[in-house]
């Protein structure tokens, strides 16, 4: 190379060396440094400042310091409303009607413009003001920072400009194509939306919708299209039925609709029916894993999936025996001695007032179930197939074919539009491989999850709240969601840009009223003006005159072939264990993974947060060697997972159950890893997507440690939860809580002077209190355990009204979670010999445990400097403000409610869930203090809507009336199993609930004068396993 | 003042007067020793984790700790009731002996204030750390506050410890310091420089005059009378935190007396741990002898045998009670997952110091020295057992939990010993360790050369009472020029 050779120089020195030159070239600096110097100190000495020197520069620092300091700080200042708007008065809430996203009415609390609180709309015709825990927590989604602020195109921030442009140009491509436009959604049970999908359709003719639910009732539905030529889900009507059997269906927790099954199912139930009545209604329930619903059942026989389908085959030919049907010969199963013909005979001696539900997806043992209730005369009575339900139209069989579509190359262009089925499909891999053959994708979803990062463009759909829509969860029943506050982020509604795409550029709001004034006024019979929608406005909902319910017989008879599928559905493989996946009571289908208030709250069972996990029997995890917190390796011939192991009493033996749900990847922050995916377990046979599956599990040697809100699940045989049976009960209403009378008693002997006392024995309450008069209010409340069905929406509402903070994993781990309000759950055996024994059968009992503001509250004694005392209405008060923290108080409590703020939990971030960002904190009630660390917190009774209650009343010049004032969890409650209310009204409903007979107390013996009744609970079987005084089994 | 000379002398060897001061003020007066720089060390190191931890519980929060929703209070109180317990045998040997007249005390006592004091600020330092908000402690007090008329309340055992343990510390305090008056002088007597003026402030311008000597009997003799009541009331106060609670296991009325007797079960379990390192290091075998460790082994053997018949007493009423909470917390103790905390405790409580009823095992310093740590260990788990497994399963079992101990709550602990450690090193350092004036009193009759002489010149011992009148000994009976050096 030549120019190697070429030779620049900087310098004529450099060009003419001298050795001088040269030798200084090599160092680095060319004066030497005076490294000797500052090692041998002179430097150091040089530098040493004069007095004077230091004087000047340290009067200089210290007026600048002070000067900078005299720099007023930066106030930042609440700016008012410069123009008022109307209805908005700072430090009042506002009510807004709505839509949840279950379809039901709600009532939205705003306070200054935000929403902050979703309340049941006590009207609704379907929830009846009841909501659910994921109703409850879905008002912090509204606030999720790290939801879309925008739309994407290709994975890029937009415009929405831009993202109509270009999918209108794609659109038209695949429309000129001729190939399929899909909208692959969710149950749209709205009205207006389904309209504007029909317009879609209209315009790009190619373009039909699927429905997809990740667990759907496809089988019931195909059933009743068999059976009575309707393919519909109809109605249940459970405060109907006098006998309930459940196969597997977990209706109080997650089946079709638990709000309102829990309504109507505790209606005969409840203190006021048994009251009345001396009667409830009786409750059998079949299942593999312990579901919400299996806990309250009055008979619960756990029955393997495999046996599932032959049990309830085997009810259906003792009843057809008594019907004189056509029977299968077929060997079926019995339990506990003879409970299926006993059950059979049962539901016939209440013929027309019996139900019987499946919770299989198998159209074969639905066509069964359908003939089971045939035969019982139970349609027009308690499943009603006119007034349909239209919560869930997911259809397995549209699903698959369009996977099959997709990957033939048939599809041009789908529309995500809230589901997720890379996620969530069982074969989730090949949708997300089909999908890369769509050319145009396009996702409303609020984030990029699992199938919407595969789409071209992420249209961010408003959150519920920020929306106008309607819904129509049943025929006839049509409730109205109106905006609550302006979109926070620059979203828009799916159906604006359905109806742009369309070119039908039309605000989806005036879509909406339109479609309300030409087709839903019409229907309800209300004439189609302003007044008849701000009418519908106020009352959230307008409802059809009810269709009266037919008796249905069958279209076509039962045939050989529904049998032998079910038959050959019953086939075991040998060394497996059967597995069934179930939806979650809080996190549901997954939708719920990144609410941190759904990770946070418990399983009504197994009391596991933030996580799932593979359940097995005690005694399977016995005969199988593993031990709890093993960590399982769980295959199935598709699938392979690690799981750890619950050992949950009550699970069938030889099965094993998890959790659906879990194991999102793309979920958001809060869900991102939470558990394992389930879904690949899911199995497609006979065209319809079923909970079993076999597996082999195998210890993989790790073990982990599942965040449990309770870790002792026997009651080790203490009188805290009192129960008795219906017979019993009818002998004496006062079963079960005789203690709490002879405590009463003696008081009240006590009360007459020192003879009274020794006529029956000196028995003597020592009391050492200065008692204080209870003059106006004393508030108190009564909790009936027949009607608390433990499904923990009360504690989510609980934990939004009161600011109570979300804690995350490890800090459950260590027992730490903050809720106010807990439930607790009991296990015990039942008994050998009693009714309903199988091996391995449990009865559970749910008790909701908050502070009890005793009267002689121990708490109150001994805090040092009087932070916790009672109000003169009967309230154990907290102030946070001179509370320091040396958890006495907790100490000394015998409920053990109290709860330590052991870190700061809001503007922390090391507790990255919703209360340490700006947006997030937007869901905070104001009239609620956020506690700083170091503080003791516990139940208020939820003060500030006793005094909000207490205030409106004043300003409206009357008296307070029972029911003005509803606590959180009361009022979330559906099956109205808390009452709040002043105990010195003797009208008032927890007056008299108090003075029903089945109350007690718990701990009562203790004198702490609890201000919480509870309610005994019966059970409607021969014999319960938490009698009086009776030991149970412990598991610890 | 004459001692019957079968009593064993409480003073080995020939010091006289001078020698005493010699040796009392070595430490004083030379470099330290390589040992005492080693456990100064250690002790330090244990100082600066202390504060490490310390800082961190306060910055982010008692959740560093092992605590959770079901047990509220373990190390932490653990720790407070044991280092208060450990106090008590200090005022128990100052305040109860001196009225009692057992000159035997008078060699030890200086040791056992001081241990006393730092035991009680140890205590006290736990009594901050554990509250979530340590800023604001001074709500205990009843102080005069702009909050309105916001006061304590005085129906909280907490209150009441508050003052048990604030008197405690300042009658202690003093105590301590009007004892150690003539002692400073003698330093302070014979120092030069800084020293000298350092010891001079503290000495107060002691005089030794036989008025300044009056009234130091007199203030000490009041002091006494005042501090004599603590001993059983401090102990009894604090277990008051858990008498008159609602837990099981806690809603004891036996508490106040166990607690006091397992107090001074521990206290001269420590005393014996510091003195018997202090007297081979110190060299003060003289002062500190053979008879006094048995002395003091004694006690323990009493105090323990009190505390394993209130074990047991425990059990009996538990039973009896047919409280079935009550019998389930003590089947729990017993059996239940802190099941070897609770034997830890039988065995280093119960059955260890009944060894002291044989003569050689309560004469033998190695013996003694590690029966010392095992009762207080015992003493540590006592608290341990009381505190944790009544909490940790009471009434409903939904709420039952263990607790484990986090890294920080070790530190804490390990760091409150070298506290105290560090301040013993420093008093036995810069202040006399031995009370030099009382000592002095004890050489004219029961020493062992002043018996032997006796003996030598076959004196009948003299009766220690005359006419009926009890002789109070004081050390004003001591010349002025004998006690300072002049």
């Amino acid at each position: 190379m030549d120019s190697n050779n070429k030779k620049y120089w900087k310098g004529l020195e450099e060009l003419n060396p001298t050795p001088a030159f040269e030798a200084l070239q090599k160092r680095e600096f060319a004066e030497d440094l005076p490294i000797e110097e500052i090692l041998s100190g002179k430097a150091v000495e040089s530098t040493v400042m004069p007095r004077r020197d230091f004087l000047k520069s340290l009067g200089f620092s210290v007026g600048a310091v002070a000067l900078a300091a005299c720099n007023t700080t930066p106030v930042t200042k609440a700016v008012p409303y410069l123009i008022k708007p109307e209805e908005i008065t700072p430090g009042i809430p506002n009510y807004y009607t709505s839509a949840s996203k279950d379809g039901y009415s709600i009532l939205v609390k705003t306070r200054e413009g935000r929403p902050i609180k979703i309340e049941g709309n006590p009207n609704c015709p379907v929830a009846h003001g009841g909501v659910d825990a994921a109703g409850q927590a879905s008002v912090i989604d509204l606030y999720d920072s790290t939801k879309l602020q925008g739309p994407l195109l290709k994975g890029n921030e937009s415009s929405w400009e831009e993202v109509d442009e270009f999918v209108k140009k794609e659109l038209a491509k695949v429309s000129a194509s001729g190939k399929k436009v899909v909208i692959l959604s969710s149950t749209i049970n709205s009205p207006s939306t389904n309209a504007v999908i029909a317009d879609f359709i209209k315009a790009y003719p190619t373009a039909k919708q699927v429905t997809y639910e990740p667990v759907s009732y496809s089988g019931i539905i195909n059933a009743n299209k068999n059976s009575f030529d309707k393919a519909v889900l109809p109605s249940y009507k459970f405060e109907n039925a006098e006998v309930i059997v459940s196969f597997g269906a977990d209706f109080l927790g997650t089946w079709i609709s638990p709000v309102e099954f829990t309504r109507a199912y505790v209606s005969n139930r409840n203190a006021k029916k048994l009251k009345k009545t001396k009667k409830m209604s009786r409750h059998i329930q079949f299942e593999t894993e312990l579901s919400l619903t299996g806990s309250n059942a009055d008979v619960r026989i756990p029955v393997k999936p495999s046996q599932n389908g032959l049990a309830i085959l085997g009810l259906y030919n003792n009843i057809a025996k008594l019907a004189g049907a056509q029977t299968f010969s077929a060997s079926t199963p019995e339990f506990a001695g003879n409970i299926i013909s006993k059950t059979a005979n049962e539901l016939w001696a209440n013929k027309g007032k019996s139900l019987v539900v499946a919770g299989s997806n198998d159209v074969s043992v639905q066509i069964l179930v359908n003939a089971i209730n045939e035969l019982l005369g139970n349609y027009g009575s308690t499943i009603d197939l006119d007034n349909v339900s239209l919560q869930n139209k997911g259809n397995d069989a549209e699903m698959i074919e369009l996977v099959n579509e997709m990957n033939r190359g048939e599809v041009g262009a789908i529309f995500i539009y809230g589901v997720n089925p890379s996620y969530s499909y069982p074969k989730a891999a090949d949708f997300s491989a089909a999908m890369k053959k769509v050319s145009l994708k396009v996702s409303f979803n609020e984030r990029a999850d699992e199938t919407s990062k595969l789409a071209d463009v992420i249209a961010p759909d408003h959150h519920f709240l920020e929306a106008w829509n309607d819904a129509e969860p049943k025929l006839g029943t049509f409730i109205i969601a109106q905006p609550t506050i302006n979109h926070i982020y620059d979203t828009r509604a799916a159906q604006k840009g359905l109806l742009v795409w369309a070119n039908n550029p039309i605000e989806y709001v005036d879509y909406i009223k339109n479609v309300w004034n030409t087709t839903i006024f019409p229907q309800v019979g209300v004439a189609a003006l302003q007044d008849s929608w701000d009418n519908a406005l106020r009352a959230g909902f307008v409802q059809a005159a009810p269709k009266t319910a037919q008796q249905y017989t069958h279209a076509r008879e039962l045939t050989q072939s529904v049998v032998s599928t079910i038959l050959a559905g019953s086939k075991v493989d040998a060394g497996k264990l059967e597995l069934t996946v179930y939806k979650h009571t809080n996190i549901g289908d997954g939708r719920g993974a990144n609410n941190p208030l759904l990770q946070e709250n418990p399983d009504p069972v197994s009391k596991v947060t933030w996580d799932n996990y593979i359940a097995i029997a005690p005694a399977t995890a016995k005969e199988m060697g593993i031990n709890e917190g093993d960590v399982l390796e769980v295959a199935s011939t598709t699938y392979s997972t690690t799981l750890p192991v619950l050992i949950q009493p009550g699970q069938a033996l030889g099965t094993a159950s998890i959790a659906l749900g879990y194991g999102r990847t793309d979920a958001g922050k809060c869900g991102n890893g939470v558990g394992k995916n389930a879904y690949p377990f899911v199995s497609i046979v006979n065209g319809t997507m079923q909970n079993y599956s076999s597996v082999t599990v195998k210890p993989n040697g790790d073990s982990y440690e599942l965040a449990q809100t309770q870790t002792h699940h026997s009651i080790e045989g203490r009188d805290i939860v009192r129960e008795t049976t219906l017979a019993e009960y009818a002998k004496n209403p006062a079963a079960g809580s005789q203690s709490h009378h002879e405590i009463a008693n003696v008081a009240q002997r006590n009360a007459k002077g020192e003879e009274e006392r020794y006529k029956e024995g000196n028995v003597k309450l020592f009391n050492i209190w200065e008692d204080k008069e209870k003059k106006g209010h004393h508030w108190g409340m009564a909790i009936d355990l027949n009607a608390c069905t433990g499904c923990g929406s009360c504690i989510v509402s609980c934990s939004i009204e009161n600011n109570v903070a979300v804690v995350g994993r490890d800090e459950v781990r260590r027992r730490r979670e903050m809720h106010w309000l807990r439930i607790d759950r009991y296990y015990a055996e039942v008994e050998k010999g009693t009714e309903g024994y199988v091996e391995g059968a449990v009865e559970v009992i749910h008790q909701p445990m908050l502070c009890q503001h005793c009267d002689h509250a121990p708490c109150e004694t001994v805090c040092p400097v009087l932070a916790t005392m009672h109000s003169s209405e009967g309230l154990n008060q907290m102030a946070y403000n001179r509370c320091f923290g040396t958890r006495y108080c907790a100490n000394n409590c015998p409920y053990k409610v109290r709860r330590f703020n052991w870190f700061n939990y809001a503007d922390n971030e090391d507790f990255d869930y919703y209360m340490n960002n700006p947006m997030g904190k937007l869901v905070l009630n104001p009239d609620v203090t956020v506690r700083t660390r170091g503080v003791m917190e516990k139940c208020s009774m939820c003060v500030q809507r006793i005094q909000a209650g207490k205030l409106k009343a004043k300003m409206e010049n009357r008296q307070l009336v029972d029911g003005d004032i509803k606590t959180a969890c009361q009022q979330s409650c559906p099956a109205n199993a808390i009452v709040f209310g002043d105990i010195n009204d003797p009208a008032s409903e927890v007056s008299k609930l108090l003075k029903n007979e089945r109350t007690f107390y718990v701990l009562e013996e203790l004198n702490v004068q609890p201000g919480i009744g509870y309610l005994t609970m019966v059970r409607n079987k021969e014999k319960a396993a938490h009698g009086h005084g009776e030991h149970a089994e412990s598991h610890s | 003042m004459h001692e019957s000379i079968i009593r064993k002398p409480l003073v080995t060897g020939t010091p006289d007067m001078h020698t005493i001061t010699e040796d009392v003020c070595r430490p004083l007066e030379n470099p330290p020793s390589k040992a005492w720089w080693i456990g100064f060390s250690l002790a330090f190191a244990g100082f600066v984790l202390w504060l490490v931890s310390f800082g961190y519980t306060t910055w982010v929060g008692l959740g560093v700790w092992g605590l959770n929703k079901t047990v509220g209070w373990a190390w932490d109180i653990t720790n407070f009731v044991w280092w208060v317990g450990i106090g008590h045998a200090g005022t128990l040997i100052s305040a109860v002996l001196l009225l009692f007249r057992q000159n035997w005390r008078n060699s030890i006592n200086r040791s056992a204030e001081a241990m006393t004091i730092f035991a009680v600020i140890c205590a006290a330092t736990y009594i901050i750390a554990h509250m979530g908000r340590p800023w604001l402690a001074y709500w205990a007090f009843p102080l005069p506050n702009q909050f309105g008329s916001l006061w304590v309340n005085f129906n909280s055992p907490l209150i009441w410890d508050v003052f048990a343990i604030s008197t405690y510390f300042s009658v202690s305090c003093l105590f301590w310091f009007i004892g150690l008056l003539p002692d400073i002088a003698t330093v302070r007597d014979r120092a030069t420089g800084t020293r000298k003026q350092v010891y001079s402030f503290l000495s107060l311008g002691w005089t030794s005059s036989a008025r300044s000597w009056i009234r130091f009997e007199t203030v000490s003799l009041v002091l006494s009378g005042l501090s004599t009541p603590l001993v059983l009331s401090v102990h009894t106060i604090v277990s008051f935190d858990f008498a008159t609670s609602v837990i099981p296991g806690w809603h004891t009325t036996i508490f106040p007396p166990y607690f006091v007797a397992g107090a001074i079960f521990s206290g001269f379990a420590m005393v014996q741990t510091l003195l018997l390192v202090a007297r081979k290091v110190l060299k003060l075998e003289d002062y500190i002898t053979i008879y006094h460790i048995e002395l003091m082994n004694i006690v323990i053997l009493v105090t323990g045998s009190i505390v394993g018949v209130a074990y047991l007493t425990e059990l009996f009423m538990a039973w009896y009670s047919g409280v079935e909470y009550e019998q389930y917390a003590f089947l729990n103790r017993v059996s239940g997952p802190y099941w070897w905390a609770y034997w830890t405790m039988m065995t280093c409580n119960v059955i260890s110091p009944q060894m002291m009823w044989v003569k050689k095992l309560r004469t033998s310093i190695i013996f003694t020295f590690i029966i010392s740590i095992v009762v207080n260990i015992g003493m540590w788990f006592e608290r341990f057992v009381i505190i944790v497994t009544s909490l940790h399963r009471d009434y409903l079992p939904s709420s039952w939990a263990m607790f484990y101990p986090t890294k920080v709550d070790v530190s804490l602990f390990i760091g409150s010993i070298g506290l105290f450690f560090t301040l013993f090193l420093l008093f036995i350092r810069f202040l006399p360790s031995v009370a030099m004036a009382e000592v002095k009193l004890l050489l004219k009759h029961s020493s062992e050369e002043a018996k032997s002489k006796l003996k030598k010149h076959n004196h009948v011992a003299e009766p220690t009472v005359e006419g009926g009148k009890v002789i109070i000994a004081t050390t004003a009976t001591i010349k002025k020029g004998e006690s300072n050096e002049q």
